[in-house]
């Protein structure tokens, strides 16, 4: 600042002699610095931005000329110093966080400039004199008018500077998103491809001679099949979970039993569990069980893929759903607790994202496209409930388990309603 | 080659590793090992009974040293405990720009196949070409 100040003033050659000139001038334009500022104002609220500008109306406008005089009894003051310009700088900040634009003001004190230098005429009838001091105050009106479009300079770049800071911060999102997508889609490439591999290899297998008879060739298409089913989940899923997070799935809430939900989706898994020995009971029967605010179908998922899981990583022993009604406040709680391998503490969390499977057991093969736990906790969550993992009873097996808010009116009468009213975001 | 050299097939998907078995001893009259197990290929590799490796890079299952470890690290660690040249195939469901030279470079492998691998005459083709001296 104070080297900016040096050079103007060296440049527009503003020395001591002016410094002393300007002081003398002071007390005699005292008396025109109100009718300097109405000539300002008469011009300014007619720049575009006006309307934004003046909003106080005739208070803002009588404060403003008030600080204009003073502005005006500024160029008087004889010392025009680091100080002096950095007052001068505030002006121009002020103004670019109005919204006033430069050449606005640049035009205004055009005419200022003007009016100063005509009223040297009426106050200082010789000329002489009057040139003397017309030249000096010529001098300081510049080095304001240089100050002025100096600090709108500095007020821009410093605007520039945050845009510019949050173009980063915005380029540095997208990247970063770009670098998520990529990476999903290679892990989509990867898992479409191996079910392809069986597919396609046992396929031409057959077809090239390399099966030895009738009955390998059934067993190799069973393969085939079971790889096109695998496939055929794998796409479904996809396409899930690329809909829920376009935000494109919506939910229809209604008031719903979860008696039904329980009794229509046990069934799918009984015969599958059965058949490994393993046994599957059901809690939750001989409990009066609230209503819950969920979308049905979405409900239905969610409970049989944590059923489907439990059978998948179960060998012996059993599979036991249960419920908690307002456990917590305002929720009920579907639990299905198996005998299984168990997930280790540290994968409890890292199952819920895509492509992520547990790594206890040999079970993976084909089975899993590993997206349905990532599907269940986003429906789960757009339903307003939770979902999670822990070990079962005495640190054996699985407990899965997830949330859904109880209908308003049941919930009242179950003891809390509050939870899920504060549960933002659902759609109807 | 005799019956006791074998070519060793790692592949966490069962129907993948079944496919590779088949594939090698009908369209090749290879014999197979195929384990995800290290403890149990290691002996056989150091023994010399195993004259070439298909190896999954994603490995579900396999572990070394009480440490999970992928196709590219049980490529290295089998080259350092074969008695002599271990040519190794990387098949790989990995198929993305880039993913071949960053595989071969990392894991010393000799050849690289992009799932999905499905003609077994390829396949031999490229086992035999493999097994020629260099």
């Amino acid at each position: 600042m104070e080297n900016f100040i040096q050079e103007m003033k060296r440049y527009l050659g503003l020395g001591a002699e002016d410094c002393e000139l300007l002081r003398n001038l002071g007390p005699h334009m005292e008396r025109y610095l109100p009718e300097m500022s109405e000539r300002f104002y008469a011009q300014i609220p007619h720049h575009p931005n006006a309307f934004r500008v003046f909003t106080g109306g005739e208070a803002q406008i009588a404060r403003l000329k008030r600080t204009l005089q003073a502005w005006g009894r500024g160029l008087f003051a004889g010392v025009y110093d680091g100080a002096y310009a950095e007052e001068r700088f505030q002006i121009g900040f002020r103004h670019v966080r109005l919204g006033l634009e430069q050449k606005y003001v640049i035009s205004a004190m055009g005419i200022v400039r003007a009016f100063l230098i005509d009223s040297l005429l009426t106050e200082f009838p010789s000329s002489h004199e009057r040139l003397r001091y017309a030249r000096s105050l010529g001098r300081i009106l510049d080095l304001d008018l240089n100050l002025i479009c100096e600090s709108y300079f500095h007020a821009t770049m410093d605007n520039l500077r945050v845009v510019n800071q949050q173009l980063e911060q915005a380029t540095i999102g997208l990247l970063e998103a770009g670098r998520v997508k990529d990476e999903f889609l290679a892990q989509v490439s990867h898992e479409l491809r191996t079910p392809l591999n069986s597919i396609l290899g046992f396929t031409k297998l057959i077809l090239d001679g390399h099966s030895r008879n009738a009955e390998e060739d059934r067993e190799l298409l069973r393969d085939v099949y079971s790889s096109g089913q695998h496939l055929l989940s794998l796409v479904n899923d996809l396409l899930d979970i690329a809909r829920l997070e376009a935000g494109k799935i919506t939910l229809h809430l209604e008031d719903i039993n979860p008696r039904h939900v329980l009794d229509s989706t046990l069934p799918l898994v009984a015969v599958q569990a059965a058949e490994k020995g393993v046994q599957l009971r059901d809690e939750t029967l001989e409990m009066n069980l609230p209503h819950v605010r969920a979308d049905e179908v979405r409900f239905r998922q969610v409970l049989l893929n944590l059923l489907s899981n439990a059978v998948k990583f179960t060998t012996r022993g059993s599979i036991i759903v249960r419920a908690h009604a307002s456990k917590p406040q305002g929720f009920l709680r579907i639990e299905v607790e198996d005998t299984g391998i168990g997930i280790q503490l540290a994968e409890r969390e890292l199952v819920f994202q895509k492509f992520v499977q547990g790594s206890g057991g040999k079970s993976r093969s084909s089975e899993g496209t590993g997206l349905g736990l990532a599907i269940a906790r986003r429906l789960v969550e757009m339903m307003g409930g939770e979902i999670g993992l822990e070990s079962g009873a005495g640190g054996e097996g699985t407990r899965a388990w997830f949330t859904l808010p109880l209908s308003a009116g049941l919930s009242n009468s179950a003891g809390g309603q509050s939870r899920q009213e504060a549960k933002a975001g659902i759609e109807e | 080659m005799t019956n006791s050299e074998r070519i060793l097939i790692v592949e966490d998907n069962k129907l993948v590793a079944k496919f590779f078995r088949m594939a090698l001893e009908r369209a090749g009259g290879f014999s197979c090992l195929v384990t995800e197990d290290v403890r149990k290929m290691l002996p056989e590799v150091e023994a010399g009974r195993i004259v070439c490796a298909v190896l999954d890079v994603s490995l579900h299952d396999t572990e070394w040293e009480g440490q999970p470890i992928d196709g590219v690290e049980l490529a290295q660690l089998l080259k350092k405990h074969a008695p002599r040249r271990l040519p190794i195939l990387m098949a790989t469901a990995h198929a993305m720009a880039g993913d071949r030279e960053r595989l071969l470079a990392a894991s010393g492998a000799d050849e690289y196949l992009e799932k999905p691998v499905y003609d077994a005459d390829l396949l031999v083709e490229k086992v035999q070409r493999l097994l020629k001296p260099a």
